[in-house]
């Protein structure tokens, strides 16, 4: 098995290179919303001296972790995979013996973020030297703490999407419900502004959904701003929704292959 | 079981959504779709043997390819039972996958940005081909196919014929025992398609291999594969021998007949006259086969021939003529294929 994920590992690889322009317009559109959400709050704290307890240098952090964990935790299988199903070339990987999505696509996936991530760095290095934050609350414990965290994150992203994907079996909208599940995403996960600013009801809702914890979690962890008891709690939430999506995309997945028309391939 | 494909009463229903043409039925269509049962294969059985070439025919639309995606399980039928190698395909077992390969077209097995050698080595760890193997098989497939002066280009920069070459020796490293071939020389050149036709039927002596094929070009079928299964509308029409086939549908030979010069006759006298006449100076007349013989006599005591030669029907037009008719071979066509599979043929 390790030998089938290193070669779809040089391919991937290999193919990310191929579209090094295609990158960094995904890098692009990564960055720019976090950026104008750093700029705009860390002005708005530094006018008011603080927004509800957090300093500019809170938001400065705050969106500078969330870069890399994005980076780190999101998934792009809907877009590795959807027009596969939809113009029936899914066909080719689904003659081979092993599971489309848990080889190819997810070492696809890794190639594309190894890559956007070494391409962040500089783009990171430059907004640190630009805004020179504080970065001290961050440890060496917490950044161990937090590295489970994103794995956890990851998975149920990729969970997640994987099953948002597999709904392309049924219908070549797609897109559109992808959309709406950003949406949320950007509700409920921590990406537009600190949970902790949210209405409590949205606040309320968003601790027992997955989004946050693909975001709003690593990040908050990382920079030691979590009680002990949300620390434990939200690790128990990370693994039940990890295996609660684990199952859905399977039993998806696997009516979706029946239903499969495999047209025009 | 000694077969290698058993298929029993296969069937497969698509529901396609339609509509009329025009603004008003599309935002019609939007709050209320309709929906129209499509049988692309109905009741379809057949049993192919071991080792056998059988070539798969039929009209555009006629199911072909639908057959094939669910022998190799990438479709689930409606209705009705297929086993190949001893397993049903849609549960899709890695063994199974292992065993069997289905080459549409020039698009499947090979990453489009990198070099097809790179893919190869991605299907070697994939189904599990040990380097011994790898290097013995690759070497083979280099062989009949002259892979090594393409497999190092970018698939992308291939021509279709190197992609073709390609993508066959990527869907043959695993060395499957059932092939599914859709079109395996679908828009090739007259040498590319040889070629590839040649490999085919070497890679069949070699290893023993199963193979069914679809083709729009006879030639292919007839140079490969002594036994054919004709299907339209999703029904089976015809499942035996390509000489039966032609007995069967056009028991008929054409007579060409070229007369000295300046001679004219009325050769419909003799017979129906083709729409092949006058082809290289020859009138073509379609006799009863069993008349052969009477007519070339009555026509070389009657008439000044200069030049005569006797033929078959060519079997495109036998084909097209068993399309058209319509019969319903499939009372005749089962015993063959169940006598087929207790031989083991």
């Amino acid at each position: 098995m390790i030998r089938i994920y290193r070669r779809f590992w040089q391919i991937n690889w290999a193919e990310q290179w191929q579209y090094r322009a295609n990158l960094l317009m995904y890098l692009a559109y990564w960055v720019v919303s976090p950026v104008v959400y750093l700029a705009v709050w860390s002005a708005v704290a530094n006018a008011q001296g603080n927004v509800q307890g957090l300093t500019a240098n809170d938001f400065v952090t705050y969106y500078m972790t969330l870069l890399i964990v994005d980076v780190l935790t999101s998934d792009i299988t809907l877009h590795i995979l959807a027009y596969k199903i939809q113009d029936g070339t899914l066909s080719g990987e689904l003659l081979r013996p092993v599971h489309p999505i848990l080889t190819g696509t997810l070492v696809n996936n890794l190639a594309f973020k190894a890559l956007t991530f070494a391409a962040l760095i500089p783009i990171w290095i430059v907004i640190y030297l630009l805004m020179r934050p504080d970065f001290s609350e961050v440890t060496a414990q917490s950044v161990l703490l937090t590295a489970p965290a994103i794995l956890l994150g990851f998975g149920i992203s990729f969970f997640m999407n994987s099953t948002l994907t597999s709904i392309a079996f049924w219908t070549t909208r797609v897109y559109g419900i992808n959309e709406f599940f950003y949406v949320l995403s950007v509700l409920f996960s921590g990406q537009f502004v600190p949970l902790t600013l949210m209405p409590p009801v949205i606040q309320q809702i968003a601790q027992f959904l997955p989004f946050q914890l693909t975001r709003y979690f690593p990040t908050m962890l990382v920079l030691n701003r979590l009680t002990p008891e949300q620390v434990v709690q939200n690790y128990a939430l990370a693994v039940f929704w990890l295996i609660a999506l684990g199952v859905i995309f399977f039993i998806v997945w696997r009516a979706g292959v029946k239903r499969f028309s495999a047209v025009g391939a | 079981m000694s077969g290698a494909v058993n298929v029993e009463v296969l069937s497969k229903t698509y529901r396609v959504p339609e509509r009329e043409a025009g603004f008003s039925a599309a935002a019609r269509s939007f709050f209320r779709r309709k929906y129209r049962d499509v049988d692309a294969v109905k009741e379809v059985s057949f049993a192919i043997g071991r080792g056998e070439i059988v070539g798969f025919l039929g009209p555009n639309g006629a199911g072909k390819t639908t057959t094939l995606k669910m022998l190799s399980g990438l479709l689930h039928p409606t209705g009705g039972r297929a086993d190949v190698l001893g397993f049903t395909p849609w549960d899709r077992k890695p063994e199974f996958l292992r065993s069997i390969t289905l080459v549409m077209g020039q698009r499947n097995r090979l990453s489009w940005d990198i070099p097809a050698a790179d893919s190869f080595l991605l299907n070697q760890a994939i189904y599990r081909i040990d380097d011994a193997q790898y290097k013995r098989t690759l070497a083979e497939l280099d062989e009949l196919l002259e892979l090594a002066p393409i497999i190092k280009k970018p698939v992308r920069n291939l021509s279709l014929g190197e992609r073709m070459k390609c993508e066959l020796a990527a869907a043959l490293l695993h060395g499957p025992q059932v092939l599914f071939l859709d079109e395996p020389t679908i828009g090739l050149d007259i040498t590319a398609q040889a070629r590839i036709r040649s490999f085919l039927r070497e890679y069949n002596r070699r290893t023993g291999a199963t193979i069914l094929l679809t083709s729009h070009y006879m030639a292919d079928v007839t140079a490969l594969c002594e036994r054919i299964i004709m299907i339209h509308h999703g029904q089976l029409k015809y499942d035996g021998g390509i000489t039966d086939l032609s007995r069967r549908i056009a028991p008929v030979k054409l007579i060409g007949v070229a007369l000295r010069d300046g001679a004219e006759a009325d050769l419909t006298r003799y017979g129906e006259l083709s729409a092949e006449e006058n082809e290289n100076g020859r009138r073509m007349i379609q006799v009863p086969a069993e008349d052969v013989a009477s007519v070339t006599a009555r026509l070389l005591s009657e008439l000044p021939v200069q030049d005569l030669n006797i033929e078959d029907v060519p079997i495109e037009a036998v084909i097209e003529k068993a399309f058209n008719e319509g019969e319903p071979a499939q009372a005749e066509a089962r015993p063959r294929a169940e006598a087929r599979q207790e031989t083991g043929a």
